[in-house]
C-alpha cells in the first residue's frame, strides 16, 4: 500500500506542474433551433465550441443560446442517436441545425484494452453491447444479461438460487486446470474473473466489450487466454442534472409439473415390487422397516385408512418475489460528470426462506480541473446477505405427514432416528446465513501533455469480506447428530491494488498517417486471507454458534490461511492507419507473476492484426453493393495463468502423531493434495516446479464487417484457430520418489470455429421501427495432448487405441466418472458401455455376454463392442459429447410510436446431455419392463442393479427457447418541467422451450450431466422508470 | 518542454519504484524447506512425521495383505477385491494397487526421514537433542528399507531427501550387498546415537538392537537357504547369525526395560501400550480424527457378528467387548492346525464363541455364528464406532527372544525358546541332543508362526527359510525368483527409466 501512497503524491505534483489558466471573453452570441430530419425539435442537443470547453444544451423547445468569444469558431451538434454536425459561425447570430440520425454503430467509439477506438478502425475481433439496446430483464448480476447478446460468448445460468452465478465461456473452453473464465475489466480496472459479477449492479452499466481474438485481448497478456469483458459503467452525460428512479417487481413461476409421486398408491405398488426383484423385504407391508419407521401398507393407502398425504413441494417451494430499486442522479456540466446511483434488491429464492439482499451503491466523478488535466474517480459499494435455506427434501416420501398426527404442537413427524431430511425441522432449527462486503474504487488522472500527448495513471483498489455463520443442530441434521451439535464461522478477505500509468499519442501525419502509440505498465497485488473457527460437542444450543466456547474445548478447530500474488507488466500497442483504408494494430506485453517458477517468470505477449477498409477503395465503391467491406486478419499469443499460487514452492505437510499418550504436531515433506476420488486414498504432491509457467494460447482470426443496403443490414462474419499449449496438469511421478503428482506444463488443447452475426434495421420510419439481430457461433473443441501417456497416466481404450483419462468426479448410481478427456475428442465427451434395448430372456442375454443378474429379462443389453462374447470394461466407448455444435440467438425490436416489443430467442444445438434420471421417476417408472410389460425401452424395477455408465441415459439436449419477451411503453411527451421520459414495461423470461430433452431443461453444466431437481423459473417482470 | 521533462523524470520514477520490488512472494501458511528446521522443535516434529508414515491407512494395515495373506497364516473374505484375493492366490502383479499403496508409503517413509537425515545436522542443535533425532530418523530409514527389501528384493535406495524433477528416477542398487550395507550402516549409527528411551509409538537404542538382529538373521538365513540374489552378500552366513546373536542378546541381557512378559493375554491388552515386551509399537488413538490417527485393525481380523457389540471370555472368565468386523482375515485351518490342542496362544489368542454382556453364548464357529476362530490380538474395549486404538506390534520382546534362539541356535537359545513355549503352556524341548543347527532353526521358525501369528512376519520367516512353495499351496509351483520378491510396481516401471 506504500507503494501507492508515493503513486498519488508523484502524479499530483506532475499535475500542478501543468497547471496553467485561461481566460476567455465572451461576447459574440449565437441562437437556433435544432430538429430531426422528421421535423422534431430535439431537446438535450449538446453543443460545444471546437477546441473549448464552453458548450449549451437545447431546451425543451430545441432552441439553444450559446456565447462566444470568437465570431470564426465552430459549433458541434451533438445528440445520442444522430450523427455529430460541425458548422462554423461564420459570424452568424442565427443557426438552426437539422441532424440526421445516425446510422448504426459506424462512428461508435468502442472500449478496448487500455485506450478506446472507433468501431470502424477495428482490426480485432471486438463485440459491444450497449445496454439500452438489450431489455432489462431481472439480473442479479451482469454475467446473465451477455447471454445472447454476443457471437462466440456461451452464457449458462444452470441455477435458478438467488445470487447464483453464470458460467461465460468465450471461443470454448482453452485450459483443462487453468480455469476458462474471462478477465473482467471494470472502467480499466481488471477486477478478476467472470462468474460472480455480483458487486456491480445491472442498472449502472452503460456497455460492455467483449474482446475476443488476440489482436485484442493479448493486451491483457497472461490473463487474456480465455478472453476479456470490458465493462464500461454510466457516466453523467448530456449537459443537464437527470434523476432516474427504477422500479422491477418480479414473480416467478415453475415452468413445469414436478415429477413427483402424487399417487401414494402407486408409488409403494412399485417400491415393492422394486424391492423384491432385488431381493429385499418390501417397504410398504404396513410393518416397521430396520430403523422403526412404519411404511402403511398398500392396502392402508388404498382403502384410505392411512390418514397421511404431503405434497412436499408445496410445503417446501413458494413462488418467490425478487424487488429491485436504483435511483440514480447522473449531471454534467463543462467541467464535471458525476453520477450517484443506488441498487437495493432482494431476491427469494424458491426454497422458503431462501432469501437473498443486496445493497449496492455507485458514485462516479470526472471532473476537469484545467483545460488539459482531468481527474476521475469511480466508487462502488455492496453489501449483502444470504439466508441459504436451499436444498429442502421436495421429494420427500409423500405418506409421511409434516408433523406428528398432523398437529404442530405435537412436532414434527420424524422418519426414523437417522432423518435428517425433514424440511420444516431444518428450515426452523439450522442456521446457515452469509454476509457480504464490497468495494471498488479506483482514480485517475489524465493529463494533455503535448497536444498529441496523453499521460493517464489509475490506481484502483478492491477489498472483498464475507462472513458465513452455520450451526447444525444435535438433532435434525447429520454433522450435528455425529458430532453433538456443530458450528462455526468462516472468514474470507481479499485486497486487491492495481496501479497503471500508461501514455498515448495520437497524431496524423500529412493527412494521410494516422498514428496512435500506447506504451504503459501495470503494477497487482493481489492477497486473500482466510479463518474458520469451528466447534462440536455444545453444552447448550441455545445460541447456536453465537458462542462457540459452549463447544467442547478440546474439540475447537481453527484454521487459517492466506494467498498472496504479485505481478508486473509493460505493455504497448502502435496503431495505424494509412488512408483511412489499411489499418494496422500491433500490441505487446510482457508479464511477470509471483505464481510461476524463477525460471520461468517472465513472458512476454504479442499480437498483430491487419484490416482493410474495401469500401474505401473505387474498385468496391462501383460495385454499389457494401456501405462497408472490411477484411480484417490478427494472430497473437495470449496467456493463462489460472492456477493457486506457491506451486513453485515445496510445501510440507502437517498431521499429528500420538505420542506417550499424547497428540503431537508431525510435519515434514509431502501434503495431501486431494483423495482419490473412487478409493479415498490420499494423494500426496508438494515437490515444487521452478520450470512452471503460463499456458500458451495462438489465435489466429479471420473476420470481415460488411453493411448492405445503406448500412440496413450488417453481417459480421469471424473465423479463429485457437492453439493452446503447455497446459497446466500434473504429472503422475515413480513412486519411489514418494510423490504422486507435480505440476507441470503439458497438454494441448485447440478451438476453432467461426461466428456470424446478422443486425438489421428492417423498418425504420418515424412511428415504426423494426429491427432483428441473428447470432450463429460454432466452436469445435479438441483435446490434442495429454502429455506423455505413462506419466500423465493416461489410459487406452482398448477398441480404438484412444488415450484418455477421466475427468469430475465419480456418479454414485454408476461408480463410474461419466466425462473424460481423451486425445483427439471435444472435452468432457461421456464414456460409457452402449445399450441396444432390453433382454427379453435369459437366453437373449446370455447370448449377448452377460451373466448372472445382468442377465435376466428385463435388464439392459449391452453391446459387446469388441466382440469378445463377454461385457466388461474393454466394452466402453465415447457415447456422447456435452459440447453443442451451435448456440444461436435471435433478438427482435418492433417499435411502433412509444411502444416497443423485444423477444428475445436463445438455442444450443447438439449438446448431449447425461440424464441421471433417465429411470426412477414417477413419470417413468411405470413404463418398467414387466412380464406383462416387455417393453423395449425401460428396464425393470429391480433394487440393488448396478447400473453401468450407458448411453441409455444420454440424451439429446439441444432446445430453442423464448429467453425474453418485453413489452414497454414509453413516455416523453408529457411537456412537463419537471419531468423528462418515462417508460413502463412487462417482461417475462423463460416463456417457453422446445426440446426433447426429458428432463426439467437443458440448460446444465459444462460436463453436461443432468441431475434431476426442480424445474426452471418463469419470471414475469413489471418494470418503471423515471426520469426527472 | 520543461513540464514534460519533468513529468517523464517522475514517471520514471514511478516505474523504477514500482519495478524494484520482487516477485517473489513468501510461502504463507505452510512450511516449506524455507522455512522450516529452524527450531529444534522442528526437527522434533519432522521425526514424528517419518513416524507417522508408518501409521498411513495404506501402509499399516495393507502390511497384513502381504505377510500374512499370502502365507499360510490367512485366507481373505471371498467378495473382497481382486487386488486382495491375488495375494492369497499368488497371483500378484506390478498393477496390484494395494502392492503399490505398500510400496509408496514405505519410500514417503524413507523421504520423510531423510529430509531429518538431511536438514538437522549442523543447525546447532543441543547435542543430545540432535543424536536422539538422528538415530530415530535413520532407525527408521533402515525399518522401511528393510520392509522394501524384504518385499520387492533390489529396488531403488533413497539416500537423500527429494524435491527435484530429476531426483525422481533412482537407480537400483548394485545387489543385494549394497541394499544390506546401507541398512545396517544406518542401524549402527542409530545404535551408537540412541539411549535406552521409552516413549510409546517411538523407537530407542533397544529397538535399533532389535531391528539389527532381525536384518541379521533375515540375511544369515536367506543367504544360507538359497534364495535368489542373496548369494552377493560378502560376509559370511555364519558371521552374520553370530551378529544377529549378539544384536539379540544385547537386547536380552544389555538392558532392563523390557522383558519378558509372563501373561499371554497382557501382551494384548489394548489398555497397556507400554506393557514388558514392547519394544516398539505403532501408535495410534481412537481419538484421532481421521483413519490412521486412529486404527481400523480390529475391524480386518474379526468377522462379521450381525453387526452389533458382543463380548469376548477372557482366560480368568471375565469378558471384554468388541464390535464385530469386515472379515478380511480369516484364519486358515493350517495356523489353527499348526498350534497343540493345549497351545494358550490359541485357546486364548483366537476366538471360536462370542457372547452378549451377561455372558450367554451368542454362538460359535461350530454353528456358524462366528465365521472363522478369529485373532484377538487386537481388540480395544473401549472402541468407539469403528475407531480404536489398536496397534500393531512392531517389535516385541519374545520376537527377539527367538531370534537369539535361531541366530544361536546353542543351550542359551534353547532357553529362550522353551520360556516361550513354556508360557504358551505347551511342552518344552529338553536338549538340542540329537539335533543339528539347522534343525533346531526349523522348529523355531515355527514356533514363530504360533507365537507371531498375525503380527505381520510370516511371509519374512517363509521366504528367508525358502519355504513359501512347502508351505503356502497356492505358491508351490512358482519360480523361487517369483515367490521371493514380489514384482516393482508397473508406476515405477514406467515412469523410472532408470531401475531397468
Amino acid at each position: 500500500m506504500n507503494k501507492n501512497t508515493y503513486l498519488f503524491k508523484l502524479l499530483f505534483t506532475c499535475f500542478f506542474a501543468l497547471s496553467t489558466s485561461i481566460l476567455f471573453a465572451q461576447n459574440f452570441v449565437v441562437k437556433g433551433l435544432v430538429k430531426s430530419e422528421s421535423g422534431e425539435t430535439l431537446p438535450g442537443v449538446n453543443i460545444v465550441v471546437k477546441g473549448t470547453a464552453t458548450g449549451a444544451i437545447t431546451d425543451l423547445d430545441g432552441n439553444y443560446v450559446i456565447k462566444l468569444d470568437d465570431s470564426n469558431a465552430t459549433l458541434i451538434f451533438s445528440f445520442i442517436g444522430f450523427k455529430a454536425q460541425e458548422i462554423p459561425v461564420n459570424g452568424k447570430n442565427l443557426i438552426n441545425v437539422t441532424l440526421s440520425q445516425e446510422v448504426e454503430g459506424l462512428d461508435e467509439v468502442v472500449v478496448v484494452g487500455y485506450g478506446s477506438v472507433k468501431k470502424s478502425d477495428l482490426t480485432g475481433a471486438v463485440s459491444s453491447v450497449k445496454m439500452d439496446n438489450i431489455p432489462m430483464k431481472p439480473s442479479n448480476s451482469i454475467d446473465g444479461l451477455l447471454q445472447g447478446q454476443s457471437a462466440g460468448v456461451q452464457v449458462t445460468t444452470s441455477s435458478d438460487n438467488p445470487g447464483a452465478s453464470s458460467t461465460i465461456r468465450i471461443r470454448g473452453g482453452s485450459s483443462l486446470r487453468g480455469g476458462n473464465d474471462p478477465l473482467v475489466v471494470v472502467d480499466g480496472f481488471p477486477i478478476g474473473y467472470a462468474g460472480d459479477l455480483k458487486q456491480i449492479s445491472p442498472s449502472d452499466i452503460a456497455s460492455m466489450e467483449i474482446l475476443k481474438d488476440a489482436s485484442a485481448s493479448a493486451i491483457y497478456g497472461s490473463r487474456g487466454a480465455n478472453g476479456v469483458i470490458m465493462i464500461t459503467t454510466k457516466k453523467g452525460s448530456k449537459n443537464t442534472t437527470e434523476i432516474t428512479v427504477s422500479q422491477q417487481s418480479t414473480v416467478s413461476e415453475f415452468t413445469s409439473e414436478l415429477n413427483l409421486w402424487r399417487d401414494p398408491v402407486l408409488m409403494a405398488r412399485l417400491s415393492n415390487e422394486n424391492r423384491i426383484n432385488g431381493g429385499f423385504v418390501p417397504l410398504y407391508i404396513g410393518a416397521e422397516n430396520a430403523n422403526g419407521v412404519y411404511y402403511p401398507s398398500v392396502n392402508e393407502l388404498s382403502s384410505g385408512s392411512w390418514p397421511y398425504y404431503t405434497e412436499w413441494d408445496d410445503v417446501v417451494f413458494r413462488n418467490p418475489v425478487s424487488n429491485n430499486t436504483n435511483i440514480a442522479v447522473r449531471s454534467q456540466n463543462e467541467k464535471t460528470q458525476f453520477s450517484l446511483s443506488g441498487t437495493y434488491f432482494t431476491d427469494e429464492g424458491v426454497y422458503i426462506e431462501d432469501d437473498y439482499e443486496k445493497l449496492n451503491a455507485n458514485l462516479n466523478v470526472i471532473h476537469k480541473v484545467y483545460d488539459k488535466l482531468t481527474v476521475g474517480t469511480n466508487v462502488i459499494f455492496s453489501k449483502g446477505n444470504r439466508n441459504n435455506n436451499g436444498g429442502l427434501a421436495y421429494w420427500r416420501n409423500p405418506v409421511f405427514p409434516v408433523y406428528i398426527d398432523n398437529d404442530p404442537t405435537k412436532g414434527y413427524y420424524m422418519a426414523g432416528v437417522q432423518d435428517y431430511s425433514h424440511p420444516i425441522a431444518l428450515t426452523e432449527n439450522k442456521t446457515n446465513t452469509s454476509d457480504f462486503l464490497d468495494f471498488i474504487g479506483s482514480a485517475f488522472a489524465e493529463a494533455q501533455v503535448l497536444p498529441s500527448l496523453k499521460l493517464k495513471s489509475q490506481v484502483n483498489y478492491k477489498f472483498g469480506r464475507s462472513i458465513n455463520d452455520y450451526y447444525n443442530p444435535k438433532i435434525y441434521t447429520q454433522d450435528g447428530t455425529f458430532n453433538n451439535g456443530s458450528g462455526g464461522i468462516k472468514n474470507w478477505e481479499s485486497k486487491e491494488t492495481v496501479s497503471e500509468t500508461f501514455l498515448t499519442y495520437d497524431k496524423l501525419f500529412a493527412e494521410k498517417h494516422q498514428f496512435t502509440a500506447m506504451g504503459g505498465f501495470s503494477y497487482q497485488y493481489y492477497t486473500s486471507r482466510s479463518s474458520d473457527l469451528k466447534a462440536y460437542d455444545f453444552l447448550n444450543e441455545s445460541l447456536g454458534n453465537e458462542n462457540l466456547a459452549a463447544g467442547d474445548p478440546e474439540k475447537q478447530s481453527v484454521s487459517n490461511s492466506l494467498t498472496e500474488i504479485v505481478m508486473y507488466s509493460w505493455l504497448g500497442r502502435l496503431n495505424y492507419t494509412y488512408n483511412d483504408k489499411y489499418l494496422a494494430t500491433f500490441t505487446m506485453r510482457a508479464d511477470g507473476s509471483s505464481k510461476f517458477g524463477p525460471n520461468n517468470q517472465w513472458a512476454m505477449f504479442p499480437s498483430g492484426a491487419l484490416g482493410w477498409k474495401m469500401h474505401h477503395e473505387d474498385f468496391i465503391k462501383n460495385l454499389n453493393v457494401f456501405d462497408e467491406l472490411k477484411l480484417r486478419g490478427s494472430f497473437g499469443i495470449s496467456g493463462n495463468q489460472g492456477i493457486s499460487p506457491y506451486l513453485i514452492n515445496s510445501r510440507y505437510g502437517q498431521d499429528q502423531y500420538y505420542v506417550d499418550g499424547r497428540w503431537q504436531t508431525a510435519i515434514g515433506p509431502g501434503y495431501v493434495v486431494d483423495w482419490e476420488s473412487h478409493t479415498g486414498k490420499k494423494i500426496w504432491g508438494g515437490i515444487p516446479n521452478p520450470d512452471l509457467r503460463w499456458e500458451t494460447t495462438r489465435q489466429l482470426n479471420i473476420g470481415t464487417d460488411m453493411a448492405f443496403f445503406n448500412r440496413r443490414l450488417r453481417v459480421i462474419f469471424d473465423y479463429y484457430n485457437k492453439y493452446t499449449t503447455d497446459l497446466l496438469r500434473e504429472r503422475l511421478l515413480s513412486p519411489s520418489s514418494s510423490y504422486d503428482r507435480m505440476w507441470v506444463n503439458d497438454g494441448e488443447i485447440k478451438n476453432r470455429g467461426i461466428e456470424l452475426t446478422f443486425d438489421s434495421d428492417i423498418v425504420n420510419t418515424k412511428d415504426w421501427g423494426v429491427t432483428a439481430a441473428l447470432i450463429l457461433s460454432k466452436n469445435k473443441n479438441e483435446v490434442v495432448s495429454l502429455g506423455d501417456k505413462l506419466a500423465s497416466g493416461l489410459n487406452t481404450d482398448a477398441i480404438t487405441g484412444m488415450q484418455y483419462e477421466f475427468s469430475g468426479s465419480q456418479i454414485e448410481a454408476f461408480r463410474a466418472i461419466p466425462n473424460i478427456l481423451a486425445v483427439g475428442q471435444p472435452v468432457n465427451v461421456f464414456y460409457g458401455y452402449t445399450v441396444d434395448g432390453i433382454i427379453q430372456s435369459e437366453e437373449e442375454g446370455l447370448a449377448a455376454g452377460l451373466d448372472g443378474k445382468l442377465a435376466q429379462a428385463g435388464e439392459f443389453r449391452y453391446v459387446d463392442l469388441n466382440e469378445d462374447g463377454t461385457i466388461d470394461e474393454d466394452d466402453r466407448a465415447v457415447i456422447g459429447d456435452p459440447n453443442p455444435d451451435l448456440i444461436a440467438s435471435l433478438n427482435m425490436n418492433v417499435r411502433y410510436k412509444n411502444f416497443d416489443l423485444a423477444m428475445f430467442f436463445n438455442g444450443s444445438f447438439g449438446q448431449d446431455i447425461l440424464n441421471t434420471k433417465a429411470f426412477d421417476q414417477p413419470s417413468n417408472m411405470p413404463l418398467r419392463w414387466t412380464l406383462d410389460n416387455q417393453t423395449n425401452d425401460y428396464p425393470s424395477l429391480r433394487d440393488g442393479r448396478n447400473y453401468y455408465m450407458s448411453d441409455w441415459f444420454i440424451q439429446n439436449g439441444s432446445y430453442l427457447r423464448l429467453q425474453n419477451v418485453s413489452l414497454g411503453y414509453n413516455i416523453n411527451e408529457l411537456n412537463l418541467s419537471w419531468f423528462k421520459r418515462g417508460r413502463v414495461y412487462l417482461n417475462a423470461t423463460n416463456l417457453f422451450t422446445i426440446t426433447d430433452f426429458e428432463g426439467y431443461d437443458p440448460e446444465i453444466g459444462t460436463d453436461g450431466i443432468y441431475w434431476g431437481g426442480y424445474p426452471k423459473l418463469r419470471k414475469w417482470t413489471l418494470g418503471v422508470e423515471l426520469t426527472f | 518542454m520543461k513540464k514534460l521533462n519533468k513529468l517523464i523524470v517522475g514517471l520514471a520514477f514511478v516505474i523504477g519504484l514500482v519495478s524494484c520490488e520482487s516477485l517473489d512472494v513468501e510461502p504463507y501458511g505452510f512450511y516449506s524447506d524455507e522455512n522450516f528446521y529452524n527450531t529444534v522443535e522442528d526437527a522434533e516434529a519432522s521425526v514424528l512425521y517419518a513416524y507417522d508414515a508408518l501409521t498411513l491407512v495404506s501402509y499399516a494395515p495393507i502390511t497384513y495383505y502381504l505377510t500374512e495373506l499370502a502365507s499360510d497364516n490367512a485366507n481373505v473374505k471371498p467378495s473382497e477385491g481382486a487386488d486382495a484375493q491375488a495375494f492369497v492366490n499368488w497371483e500378484v502383479t506390478s498393477q496390484n494397487q494395494l502392492l503399490f499403496q505398500y510400496y509408496r508409503c514405505a519410500y514417503i517413509a524413507v523421504n520423510r526421514a531423510n529430509a531429518v537425515i538431511e536438514n538437522v545436522p549442523g543447525k546447532g542443535f543441543n547435542e543430545a537433542d540432535e543424536k536422539r533425532l538422528m538415530g530415530e530418523a535413520y532407525f527408521l530409514r533402515a525399518w522401511n528399507n528393510f520392509n522394501i527389501v524384504r518385499a520387492f528384493g533390489l529396488a531403488p535406495i533413497q539416500k537423500s531427501l527429494i524435491d527435484r524433477l530429476d531426483e525422481t528416477t533412482a537407480s537400483l542398487p548394485a545387489d543385494m550387498q549394497e541394499v544390506y550395507s546401507f541398512i545396517i550402516d544406518d542401524l549402527t549409527t542409530a545404535i551408537d546415537f540412541l539411549e535406552v528411551n521409552r516413549v510409546v509409538g517411538r523407537a530407542d537404542k533397544v529397538a535399533a538392537e532389535a531391528l539389527m538382529a532381525k536384518v541379521y538373521l533375515f540375511a544369515a538365513s536367506a543367504k544360507e537357504s538359497g534364495v535368489p540374489k542373496y548369494d552377493a552378500l560378502t560376509e559370511s552366513v555364519d558371521d552374520m547369525y553370530a551378529k544377529a546373536a549378539e544384536y539379540a542378546g544385547a537386547v536380552l541381557t544389555g538392558q532392563s526395560e523390557y522383558y519378558f512378559d509372563t501373561d499371554l493375554q497382557n501382551i494384548y491388552d489394548n489398555t497397556v501400550p507400554n506393557g514388558p515386551e514392547h519394544i516398539f509399537i505403532m501408535s495410534m488413538d481412537r481419538s484421532g480424527t481421521q483413519e490412521g490417527d486412529y486404527s481400523k485393525l480390529s475391524k480386518y481380523f474379526i468377522p462379521w457378528i450381525g453387526g452389533s457389540a458382543v463380548y469376548l471370555k477372557n482366560a480368568d472368565g471375565s469378558l471384554t467387548k468388541t464390535h464385530d468386523g469386515w472379515s478380511v482375515f480369516q484364519t486358515s485351518n493350517e495356523l489353527a492346525a499348526a498350534y497343540e490342542p493345549a497351545d494358550k496362544r490359541f485357546s486364548e489368542l483366537f476366538v471360536s464363541e462370542v457372547f452378549d454382556a451377561a455372558g450367554n453364548s451368542l454362538g460359535t464357529v461350530s454353528n456358524g455364528v462366528v465365521e472363522y476362530p478369529f485373532c484377538r490380538k487386537y481388540i480395544d474395549p473401549n472402541y468407539e464406532g469403528d475407531k480404536t486404538s489398536t496397534r500393531p506390534y512392531l517389535l516385541r520382546y519374545s520376537d527377539v527372544q527367538l531370534i537369539y534362539a535361531e541366530a544361536a541356535a546353542d543351550e542359551s537359545g534353547l532357553a529362550e525358546y522353551n520360556q516361550i513355549r513354556r508360557r504358551a503352556g505347551v511342552e518344552e524341548l529338553p536338549s538340542l541332543a540329537g539335533l543339528l543347527k539347522a534343525d533346531f532353526r526349523k522348529l523355531v521358525v515355527e514356533e514363530r508362526q504360533r507365537e507371531l501369528a498375525f503380527e505381520g512376519d510370516r511371509l519374512w520367516d517363509l521366504r528367508r527359510t525358502n519355504t513359501v512353495q512347502q508351505n503356502v499351496t497356492k505358491a508351490a509351483g512358482l519360480s523361487p525368483e517369483k515367490v521371493a520378491f514380489f514384482p516393482i510396481p508397473q508406476r515405477e516401471i514406467d515412469l523410472n527409466p532408470n531401475i531397468n
